[in-house]
């Protein structure tokens, strides 16, 4: 197999991977969040770009912060946090707003080398976006996994690899809150 | 008066290890939400039979600012905790801190460090990274050369820092130990310094995912640190010291001299790294 061909059964893979997605249960954040859902491009050797420019352009027209969620349509933790954030809605929603909730629709196929972050006309896989951000999540890509962003893309606290330690209302309220 | 008599750091981790390794498979795991919470001064039961076990009857005082603990309420990864002791007094011939104790209450091995220090570091305070279990208190008990014992905690919340998967890129290198100077050095004042040990620090707990066995413990178990012919610190260290063990501390060179760590680990290998320390012409 030459590897022109190993690029494209990889890309082919992926993109299967996330046309499957949609028959995942309930996969993505609650409808309720209003989150602005980013779905990949996918490149032809394979890696899938999230394009963050649109979610930070709102988020400086509407002065607000970005919470970003990166879940996959295939991961029980990411099913099990989002079924955690609908079934507190009611309590949780109201300290969301000063956030642009940005939802990046993934699967686990799609590992830390293959998934790219674009910022304008930057481009980065995930080690090196996270390591530009000063983010010491660099070494394993965890799925799901939240950033804090501000509007110029500066991270408003060091956020843990998964969400298992914010799946409590009063602990999801701590990250809200920015408590360290 | 101390009518209980302290166990040896090595015997409670050696203790704490032979438990550990029966539950395991109970410790790889993720945690989950919902997990108990506590107050950053709160006890715990395994903080009361620690105390028990290492300090006897003797009274550990809380809050007296004489030594401050600085740590994340969540980090990155539960397997690399970044951890800052602050003394807030100097090191002195007459008040020093002699001794310090850290600890992971929740950790299968709770005993992460205990470091014998002198009045050569010129300021006792200490930066490190840890490996937290699961949620827990991370407590540094300072003693000083009067006798007191004083505590500092703090309550962090991380996940399945003992079942991270291990990063084995470096095995060709374990043992290099090399000393970094993070920033000018001055001439009879406190210096910080850094010094790392590349070592996989392997717990025990962390599945080969070829042979899917558990990789066998293997960590630095000591770590002595001396500038010129003068003892700085030694450290009895245990697993719940982060892969690549590194600790940030302070020296006071009083002439050119070199910054020398003897270093040994829990398969009787011994390593050794140096660093000549270049004076500023000040």
């Amino acid at each position: 197999m030459t590897t022109r061909t190993r690029r494209g059964a990889s890309a082919l893979l992926l993109a299967l991977a996330l046309l499957l997605a949609p028959a995942a249960a309930h996969a993505g954040l609650p409808a309720a969040y209003g989150a602005l859902v980013v779905e990949p491009a996918m490149a032809a050797d394979g890696h899938a770009e999230f394009d963050l420019s649109p979610a930070l352009a709102r988020a400086r027209r509407d002065g607000k912060w970005l919470y970003v969620y990166l879940g996959a349509s295939d991961c029980p933790y990411c099913r099990k946090y989002e079924a955690f954030l609908a079934q507190n809605a009611a309590e949780l929603l109201p300290h969301f707003s000063k956030y642009l909730i940005v939802d990046l629709r993934s699967a686990l196929a799609i590992g830390a080398k293959a998934l790219y972050l674009k910022v304008g006309a930057s481009s980065l896989p995930y080690a090196e976006f996270q390591a530009r951000l000063g983010d010491e999540r660099t070494r394993m890509l965890v799925y799901p996994s939240v950033w804090l962003l501000d509007a110029a893309m500066k991270p408003l606290m060091q956020m843990p690899a998964g969400t298992g330690t914010f799946q409590t209302v009063d602990e999801q309220l701590e990250i809200l809150r920015l408590e360290q | 008066m101390n009518p209980t008599k302290p166990l040896t750091r090595r015997a409670l981790a050696r203790a704490a290890l032979a438990g550990a390794v029966a539950m395991s498979s109970a410790q790889a795991r993720a945690a989950i939400g919902g997990l108990p919470s506590a107050a950053h001064g709160d006890s715990s039961p395994e903080w009361e039979n620690l105390r028990a076990k290492l300090f006897g009857q003797r009274s550990v005082t809380i809050g007296a600012g004489k030594v401050q603990l600085i740590v994340p309420l969540r980090a990155a990864y539960g397997a690399s905790v970044p951890v800052k002791i602050v003394s807030l007094l100097a090191q002195t011939a007459a008040l020093s801190v002699k001794r310090m104790t850290l600890l992971v209450d929740k950790n299968p091995s709770p005993v992460a460090a205990v470091i014998d220090l002198t009045t050569e570091v010129g300021q006792a305070d200490f930066e490190t990274r840890l490996r937290v279990d699961e949620y827990s208190h991370i407590r540094i008990v300072s003693e000083l050369s009067n006798g007191e014992l004083h505590m500092d905690s703090r309550y962090v919340k991380v996940s399945g820092g003992c079942s991270a998967p291990p990063n084995r890129d470096q095995l060709h290198n374990l043992g290099k130990t090399v000393f970094r100077l993070p920033s000018e050095v001055r001439l009879n004042q406190p210096t910080p310094a850094d010094v790392q040990v590349v070592h996989p620090n392997d717990t025990g707990f962390e599945l080969n995912n070829v042979t899917v066995m558990f990789i066998p413990p293997h960590f630095v178990r000591s770590l002595k640190v001396s500038y010129g012919e003068r003892r700085l610190f030694d450290a009895e260290l245990d697993f719940s010291i982060s892969e690549n063990p590194a600790f940030r501390f302070n020296f006071v060179p009083h002439g050119a001299g070199e910054l020398r760590a003897e270093v040994e680990d829990s398969k009787d290998g011994h390593f050794s790294g140096a660093l000549a320390v270049p004076l500023a012409a000040s």
